[in-house]
């Protein structure tokens, strides 16, 4: 967007941790500090979520995926995921999850798999392939086996926005959004400042701060050499996902064989992830699904689910996420899922760590050692309470869960509540809000994208070609954009939009984007917005 | 609220478009374009509209859609479907909420219709039974030939066996009208239609259809199928109503019933008779260029004949007004609006919301500028003169016959209660 940082924006900002990266681990930070009483900074070059944190099947471990390949990262997924149902429900669909064999899939591994769970500790009762098939009718006939456990499925951007809200209340901790990291100022072995930018407007902000935290996930790597440190060393695997835009199970659907690609179907509220594959790449910036991908998930998952061959996938996209280096296997999947916590000490810096690696279940925990760190290098000593304090509801995460906007807009029933969003039914209101709860600094001018990210819009069948406009429009209602910022807003937006569709476009969402091409470059003229 | 209501069952919206939609065009093809709701007459009532309908399905609101009045506030009119892109009929999913309804909280006054058109023989909505019937028509003839001597020798044949139209009769003429019956009768002598009534199953009106009750609606028309089929007529001529050809066209598909006959419309009739000069209708006596529009009922034209029945029906008005005298409402054809009679609106005791419907037909009769509208149904004619009253409108709403008998010359002086004064300054 090309609005001007506005004047509440300082070029220098002083904390007691400054956190870099706003993933979920990044976020958790913040809350588990906050709750010691640290005042905390958190930033992130985009928004929260936008690495792996966002780019997920939003799987809530039960740990039994990872039985037969890491049972210490089993049993800490058992841990998290339990004290999670508990203290974040809000955030968590306690779904339950199947793994289910089909004809051709190794007969060994299920036994291995069955006593393994009994091992971790991690409830896992047979039903007959009848049951299961009764329990999700869309099941392959092709069924062999199958297996309940509890895995459920969680919202990693309601959970982030809340952990970010509630530290923010707590003690004024701050969250900016579209904050860069460029270097930082180091001095007698110990970083005294971050040197920063706005990346929209391009000023320049510099973060002094007594702790720093590199929670940049697949960028960790990249943070710690600012610093110059050199240990923390990283392998990049893509992982890519579907889209289909009805929900087709109750229940998380896992494929019983060792973990390989398109072995899960995960429900999302009101649609349905369909993952992942695993691919090495070095580059972080562009990656992206290719065809081969998606044609491997979609037969992948089909023979669990036949429905899903002939399904309708508004959207594909890819994510890196961050795998230790260990020595060992030359496998991705098999590469430790565990985390690593780095202190830098040996690289001779005081005053600055690294979380990496680990999965959004264990995120809980990531942030809790990270925390317990960091305040004993303050000086702190009393322990961290995330394990044991609730998480609390947020005004700024209520909009993410699927379903949630229609339910609150059909309550209300005030049917001046203009519905912006029509396939997500996101009304006026529910805008209204999460403007009202904008990153630090943001508000007024918050992108398209940044309103999606924290509501449905655009998620829908239309991938924001009705919303985008009527949002727009909306915020120039408001006052919000003013001449052609929002036209420019808007076509940043479809170019994201269109980025997840590009290679799922077949069938009814081709019908779709002839219908998003006509509005976005008939109507509006945004392809030749710049030419003008 | 002092009795316990009966709570409505909740229905699986999603996997019911599932099974009564085609592949393709279930919800899951929905583009969330609008078109739907943006021409639908009922949106916005009850907070509702097609597009939020099937989303409401896809998101698993299925208490809320079971449950929403809005059900009996669409009527089923299927303009949605017909400009969707990926053909949706939201309407079969409207019509399946309202038989999940239980009775006793539908609409009264469909429910009642609907109950008396099955009590008995006639399959009447206003219960007039197969005697009455008789009777009136007999009377009304008798009434004919002493009072209009040019008529003496005119005939409403009663249970002839053997001839080939089976015409079927509103209700609302024998019961409060009766000598609006007696145009179509000159009309059908003047071309000299080998034609029939029947005692039985003579009534056009079908209000089971409306309340969702699929059992009852067949049980209506399978009786009027057994009339058809026992007096052996070659074709069933559906009089000027339009729900009428539409139960009766899609009950025996949907059923499977077994019709020894083939289905007609008056209309398709009409414009055949002029054709063959049957019917020398013209428009010599509209010396004052009085303006017609014509409504196009959704029944015959966009749900069951399609453009064909329309251009028929084009074709007969300006044959009788005047190519200048008739104004064209916009949109039309297939692509007309609903004016609201429809659906069981009528009877659904929802008059706030009917009107409210209503209100886009009002406005595009009176852009039309026409003093008349005609239309060859009885929902439309009563809904039409209704929105008229209520919203300050100068216009008369008429029949075909009446304007025929008009032009032939041949209109009593009784049959022309739907005649303003500038219309009966022409026959004087």
């Amino acid at each position: 967007m090309n609005t001007p940082v506005p004047e509440t924006a300082a070029t220098n900002l002083e904390t007691e941790v400054l956190i870099i990266g706003g993933g979920v681990t990044g976020a958790g930070v913040m809350r588990d500090l906050a709750l010691r009483g640290i005042h905390c900074v958190l930033i992130d070059k985009v928004d929260l979520c936008a690495g792996a944190s966002g780019g997920n099947h939003g799987l809530l471990h039960s740990g039994a995926r990872y039985v037969t390949t890491d049972l210490d990262a089993a049993i800490e997924c058992r841990q998290e995921s339990e004290r999670l149902k508990r203290l974040a429900p809000q955030c968590i669909e306690d779904t339950g999850g199947l793994f289910v064999a089909v004809e051709g899939d190794d007969p060994g591994f299920a036994g291995r798999f069955a006593q393994l769970c009994g091992t971790a500790g991690i409830a896992c009762d047979e039903l007959t392939v009848a049951e299961a098939r009764r329990l999700e009718p869309q099941l392959s006939d092709k069924l062999v086996k199958a297996y309940r456990v509890p895995d459920a499925t969680v919202d990693p951007f309601h959970l982030a926005l809340a952990n970010v809200d509630h530290a923010r209340s707590l003690n004024g901790s701050i969250y900016r959004s579209h904050t860069e990291l460029l270097g930082f100022e180091v001095a007698d072995g110990e970083i005294r400042a971050a040197q920063c930018r706005d990346s929209r407007s391009h000023k320049p902000l510099r973060i002094r701060a007594r702790q720093f935290v590199n929670a940049g996930g697949a960028w960790a790597m990249k943070i710690a050499r600012l610093a110059g440190c050199a240990d923390v060393d990283l392998r990049y695997a893509k992982g890519t996902l579907l889209v289909h835009h009805e929900r087709i199970t109750r229940r998380v659907v896992n494929r019983l064989r060792p973990p390989g690609d398109g072995d899960i179907l995960v429900p999302g509220g009101t649609v349905s992830l369909l993952g992942t594959s695993s691919t090495r790449v070095q580059d972080l910036e562009q990656v992206g699904p290719t065809v081969e991908e998606i044609d491997l998930i979609m037969r992948e998952g089909s023979a669990m689910i036949p429905a899903l061959a002939g399904a309708r996938y508004t959207r594909a996209f890819s994510r890196v996420r961050p795998l230790l280096q260990g020595g060992g296997p030359a496998s991705d999947r098999a590469a430790s899922r565990g985390f690593a916590l780095i202190d830098h000490r040996a690289q001779g810096l005081a005053n600055f760590c690294t979380i990496t690696g680990g999965k959004l279940t264990t995120f809980r925990l990531m942030a809790q050692k990270t925390a317990d760190l960091v305040a004993a290098r303050l000086g702190k000593r009393e322990p961290g309470t995330t394990a044991s304090v609730a998480l609390p509801d947020a005004e700024a995460g209520r909009w993410t869960e699927p379903g949630a906007a229609p339910r609150h807009w059909v309550k209300l029933n005030d049917p001046s509540d203009l519905i912006l969003c029509e396939c997500e039914m996101v009304p006026q209101s529910a805008v209204d809000s999460i403007v009202a709860s904008a990153p630090d600094g943001a508000a007024p001018a918050m992108s398209l994208e940044a309103i999606s990210l924290r509501s449905r819009i655009g998620k829908g069948p239309c991938q924001g070609s009705f919303c985008g406009i009527r949002v727009a429009s909306y915020l120039y209602d408001q006052g919000h954009f003013r001449d052609r910022a929002g036209l420019a807003a808007l076509r940043d937006f479809f170019d994201e939009r269109f980025k997840g569709q590009r290679l799922v476009t077949w069938g009814a969402q081709a019908a779709q984007m002839e219908l998003a091409e006509a509005l976005q470059c008939g109507l509006l003229g945004l392809d030749s917005l710049e030419a003008e | 609220m002092t009795m316990a209501q009966t709570a409505i069952p909740t229905i699986n919206f999603k996997q019911a478009a599932l099974d009564l939609l085609p592949p393709g065009a279930n919800f899951g093809a929905c583009l969330t374009c609008g078109l739907c709701s943006s021409g639908c007459p009922a949106s916005g009532l009850e907070n509702m509209d097609p597009r939020k309908f099937i989303r409401m399905a896809m998101l698993g609101m299925d208490e809320e859609l079971s449950t929403t009045p809005w059900v009996w506030c669409c009527t089923l009119c299927k303009r949605c479907e017909y400009v969707c892109p990926m053909k949706i009929d939201v309407s079969k999913l409207v019509f399946l909420a309202r038989g999940n309804w239980p009775s006793d909280r539908k609409p009264a006054g469909i429910v009642r219709s609907c109950k008396l058109t099955q009590l008995g023989a006639s399959t009447s909505a206003m219960g007039m039974p197969p005697g009455d019937f008789v009777m009136m028509v007999d009377d009304i003839l008798e009434e004919v030939h002493t009072t209009q001597p040019r008529f003496a020798q005119l005939r409403a044949p009663m249970d002839r066996h053997g001839a080939h139209f089976f015409i079927n009769q509103n209700s609302r003429e024998p019961m409060s009208e009766p000598e609006e019956m007696v145009p179509l009768w000159k009309i059908l002598d003047r071309v000299g239609a080998d034609w029939t009534y029947s005692s039985k199953g003579w009534a056009a009106e079908n209000f089971c259809m409306f309340t969702g009750d699929e059992q009852a609606w067949r049980e209506v028309i399978q009786r009027r199928v057994d009339a058809v089929n026992e007096l052996g007529c070659e074709v069933w001529l559906n009089t000027e109503c339009g729900h009428s050809y539409y139960s009766m066209w899609e009950g025996i598909e949907r059923f499977g019933l077994d019709a020894h006959f083939r289905m007609e419309s008056l209309i398709t009739y009409y414009a055949r008779w002029i054709r063959e000069g049957k019917l020398p209708v013209d428009a010599r006596w509209n010396t004052r260029g009085i303006k017609f529009t014509v409504q196009d009922p959704c029944m015959i034209v966009r749900k069951s004949h399609g453009d064909s029945i329309a251009e028929d029906m084009r074709f007969v008005v300006r044959t009788l007004v005047g190519e200048d005298n008739f104004v064209d409402m916009q949109p039309n054809r297939s692509a007309n609006y609903c004016c609201g009679g429809g659906g069981g609106f009528l009877q659904a005791g929802m008059t706030d919301h009917r009107r409210a419907y209503g209100k886009r037909k009002f406005d595009q009769i009176a852009a039309t500028g026409a003093a008349y509208v005609l239309t060859p149904c009885h929902n439309c004619h009563t809904q039409i003169d209704d929105l008229g009253h209520h919203y300050g409108g100068r216009y008369g709403v008429v029949h075909f016959w009446t304007l025929m008998c008009l032009s032939l010359g041949i209109l009593g002086e009784n049959e022309r209660r739907y005649l303003g004064p500038d219309l009966l300054a022409l026959i004087e």
